[in-house]
């Protein structure tokens, strides 16, 4: 695909992304005015996809997004109330949108409709909005302002009006007069505080004063009550606030009508109002979208600051032996502050792991609609970070493994239930540091792969050859290969688009690896593991056969240091448990020392209390620090090393724990093969 | 092994070598290299190398290299990221005028050389980056 489309398809993501998060606020219960702020915002936001969409030339999406549009609209105007089922379609929605986006950025054509799944639902929805013969109710009238005034509120702003009116919201209204000079600064924070007040409804102009020079407008907003002191005006730009409309006035047999509402929500105390709502708040975060060439020159720039660091530390290293202290110590505040400047730098690419999580959860709530499958989903790591170019990537064969997990896994309630499982599904997808890897693991109850199924299809497609006998690893390694389908026919959900061939592509394009598993009538477990480029990693630096090492603290149970010499296959006490002792040095195949009398407990990361313990023989503890962790080259790559950095004095090497917990118990049994 | 482009002439391991400058990042003074616990065969350590670790081949374990005694003053970066340390740079060389041979099977360079070149009385192995890439591989593999 063209690179100069990169900002486009930025901005698509970024416009996803943001209605995602939208959509997330409306799950929890909100005050009426940041329920209809989101919807504005989610109005706004398919508004701007429709017109990106027409530019480039995607009619079909321009169409699904207008439609979108159209349900936000009602939703604006009060005609739909949001609901739990509403936001789940209008998630699903969205996500069809966005795999549809990912799908023209692989320069797949475009589908006749994008929103084909949810044809029936969002039928559904607008016909319910759809408005009665002659039931549209209009209390715009009630509004005690000049009828050529209210002729310039539009269609929405009537809806809105009657709609407050209605749920029993007064209506105020703020006359100020700006400068000519600065009036729309001004106008942009008298808004933002009538928006955190309630509602603003609508910004009409209003007659200058004869005696002032500026401009004057009419802000119409919705509020329980308006307090004149807590307005953001300066003197002389404030003239006058007014109760515009009382709900009081609205006649008995309107109120309480049903009609459609924003969500109900107990109407804020008034000495809440002046103080700003935390979500509303939290949608404000400014959100700064770079283009790919732009990052691109920042990651280079990291690279620079990167070098600079390794430079003073050679310095450094090289001036050691300098009696004096003070370009010492000016060097050392230069490297600790350019680790700051990489350490910011870093973190500046990375995001949480969760946010992939939250576009799943929509599209399984959707599957188990649609496949009549109740799915119990649990998520576990989301707080890990991935660089923010490798979560893109592997977010299409995520949902494709989803959804197989769900469309395929799982059985129907009632096979569950034949089987004396719980008619609920369940699906657990964790992610995990091992080592120099993050490790995503996609768990379900399911029926497990079919491997004689897979055989079959296997020797038929000539993948497998007659009277050879084909392991489970192997039959389900076979999923992996392009064009291998067991299914003679796509289903609705899955089967579309990505295959399994393409997910193991893109994983080990991004320099990692799928593992599958499975039982039958027990579940499968899909493993992505993927590699750590760079990290910042809190680590245990020892000293052993004159090199540094750092041991990630997350897997150090204990450190010891006593009189007692060790040695490799001794055992040690530690806190009344006897457990075997390794040295480091045999661990990685280096000359073994006569003893040492320093050892650090490891355990297996995130393993539970039975987990594997071995006390790990270092010739000398450091102490503790961060240190920013370069991977090794692929033809680097040495048993139980994760990486290295750069110190003071010389490459610090970071350990993968769980493996030299592996060569540790390796060394341990070859001690006692030889005994 | 590249096609045309023009030959570097070295001396590296204690033999005469060509390398393609089109596999040839750049030539970089040498610096101290950070031995590798537990390396793998074939690699000695890593030096930085722009901000970014760079493996160092160890001659030593490649077939046919005797062990040098003399230390090397400069490294050819190669495009698939190896640094390759050499004991002498001699200059750039027109490889059209000498005569090509295919490596003798008995040569146990062969695996990681693309022949050699006669050209009067030198006699340079050319330095084949893929064939020495897939050889390191393969030590990794027998590991």
């Amino acid at each position: 695909m063209d690179q100069s489309l990169d900002d486009v398809w930025a901005e698509f993501e970024d416009l996803f992304g943001q209605a995602r998060q939208t959509l997330a606020t409306l799950k929890e219960p909100q005050p009426a005015h940041v329920v209809q702020a989101s919807v504005n915002s989610l109005f706004r936001t398919t508004h701007t996809l429709k017109g990106m969409a027409g530019m480039l030339g995607f009619p079909s999406f321009s169409k699904a997004a207008h439609r979108m549009e159209d349900i936000f609209d009602l939703m604006r105007k009060g005609r739909l109330r949001s609901t739990d089922s509403l936001v789940e379609t209008l998630e699903a929605g969205i996500l069809a949108l966005e795999s549809g986006v990912a799908g023209l950025r692989r320069g797949r054509s475009e589908p006749e409709d994008y929103l084909q799944s949810l044809r029936r639902q969002l039928g559904e929805l607008e016909a319910l909005a759809r408005p009665a013969e002659g039931a549209s109710q209009d209390l715009t009238s009630l509004i005690d302002l000049p009828p050529e005034v209210l002729k310039a509120l539009s269609e929405y702003e009537h809806t809105r009006v009657t709609a407050l009116l209605m749920s029993g919201m007064p209506i105020h209204g703020v006359k100020v007069c700006l400068d000519f000079a600065t009036f729309d600064e001004r106008l942009r924070v008298f808004s933002e505080a009538l928006g955190s007040f309630g509602e603003l409804i609508s910004t009409l102009p209003w007659d200058v004063p004869g005696d002032r020079e500026g401009l004057a407008f009419l802000l119409m907003t919705a509020c329980p009550v308006l307090d004149p002191a807590q307005l953001p005006a300066l003197e002389g730009e404030l003239l006058g606030t007014d109760l515009l409309a009382d709900p009081a006035r609205v006649p008995t047999s309107l109120r309480d009508e049903g009609q459609a509402q924003p969500v109900e929500v107990p109407t804020p105390e008034p000495q809440a109002v002046v103080a700003p709502v935390a979500s509303s708040q939290a949608q404000e975060v400014e959100i700064l979208r770079l283009p790919a060439h732009r990052v691109e020159a920042l990651e280079a720039r990291l690279m620079a600051v990167g070098q600079l660091r390794d430079e003073a530390s050679l310095l450094l290293r090289r001036t050691h032996q300098a009696h004096d202290d003070r370009p010492m110590a000016l060097m050392g505040h230069i490297e600790d502050g350019l680790l700051d400047v990489q350490k910011s730098l870093l973190q500046m690419r990375m995001v949480k792991v969760e946010s992939l999580f939250s576009r799943i959860e929509p599209m399984v709530k959707s599957l188990s609609r649609d496949t009549g499958k109740p799915v119990k989903l649990t998520f576990q790591g989301g707080d890990l970070e991935l660089e923010r170019s490798i979560l893109g990537k592997l977010t299409e064969p995520f949902l494709h493994m989803v959804r197989n997990a769900v469309d395929h896994g799982l059985e129907t309630p009632s096979e569950r239930a034949a089987l004396g499982k719980s008619e609920t599904g369940s699906l657990r997808i964790s992610a995990a540091q091992r080592g120099r890897n993050l490790r995503f693991d996609i768990r379900d109850d399911g029926r497990g792969f079919n491997l004689e199924r897979i055989e079959i299809r296997g020797l038929e497609l000539g993948l497998l050859k007659a009277g050879e006998v084909h392991t489970p690893e192997r039959l389900h390694r076979l999923t992996l290969e392009p064009g291998f389908s067991t299914q003679d026919t796509a289903s609705q959900l899955s089967g579309r688009g990505v295959g399994m061939d393409v997910v193991r592509a893109e994983i080990e394009a991004l320099g990692g690896e799928v593992h599958l598993s499975s039982e039958a009538r027990r579940g499968s477990l899909i493993r992505l593991s993927l590699p750590l480029s760079r990290a910042v990693v809190s680590c245990l630096k020892v000293r052993s056969a004159g090199q540094g090492f750092g041991i990630p603290l997350g897997s150090v149970v204990r450190v010891q240091a006593g009189r007692a010499v060790c040695r490799g296959g001794d055992q040690v006490l530690v806190l009344g448990r006897s457990l075997p002792l390794e040295s480091l040095q045999a661990c990685l195949g280096l000359p073994e020392p006569d003893g040492q009398r320093a050892f650090v407990v490891l355990s297996q990361q995130g393993a539970a209390a039975r987990s594997v313990e071995v006390a790990l023989g270092v010739d000398e503890i450091v102490g503790r620090g961060e240190v920013l962790l370069r991977s090794l080259p692929e033809l680097a790559h040495a048993a139980g090393i994760m990486g290295g950095s750069l110190q003071e004095e010389g490459i610090l090497w970071v350990l993968d724990p769980d493996a030299i917990l592996g060569l540790a118990m390796d060394s341990l049994m070859r001690r006692v093969a030889r005994v | 092994m590249s096609e045309g482009g023009s030959w570097l002439h070295v001396r590296a391991a204690g033999m005469d070598l060509v390398l393609s400058t089109l596999d040839l990042r750049e030539v970089v003074a040498m610096v101290p290299i950070s031995p590798l616990p537990g390396r793998p065969p074939g690699i000695q350590g890593v030096v930085v190398y722009q901000g970014e670790f760079l493996p160092v081949l160890a001659w030593e374990d490649l077939p046919g290299c005797p062990l040098s005694k003399v230390p090397p003053m400069a490294m050819a970066v190669l495009r698939p990221r190896l640094a390759i340390p050499l004991e002498r740079m001699i200059g750039m060389i027109d490889l059209s005028t000498g005569a090509h041979q295919e490596a003798d099977e008995n040569d146990l360079t062969v695996t990681w050389t693309g022949g050699r070149v006669r050209m009067g009385a030198l006699d340079l192995r050319v330095l084949d980056p893929d064939r020495l890439i897939a050889l390191l591989r393969r030590f990794r593999g027998e590991r």
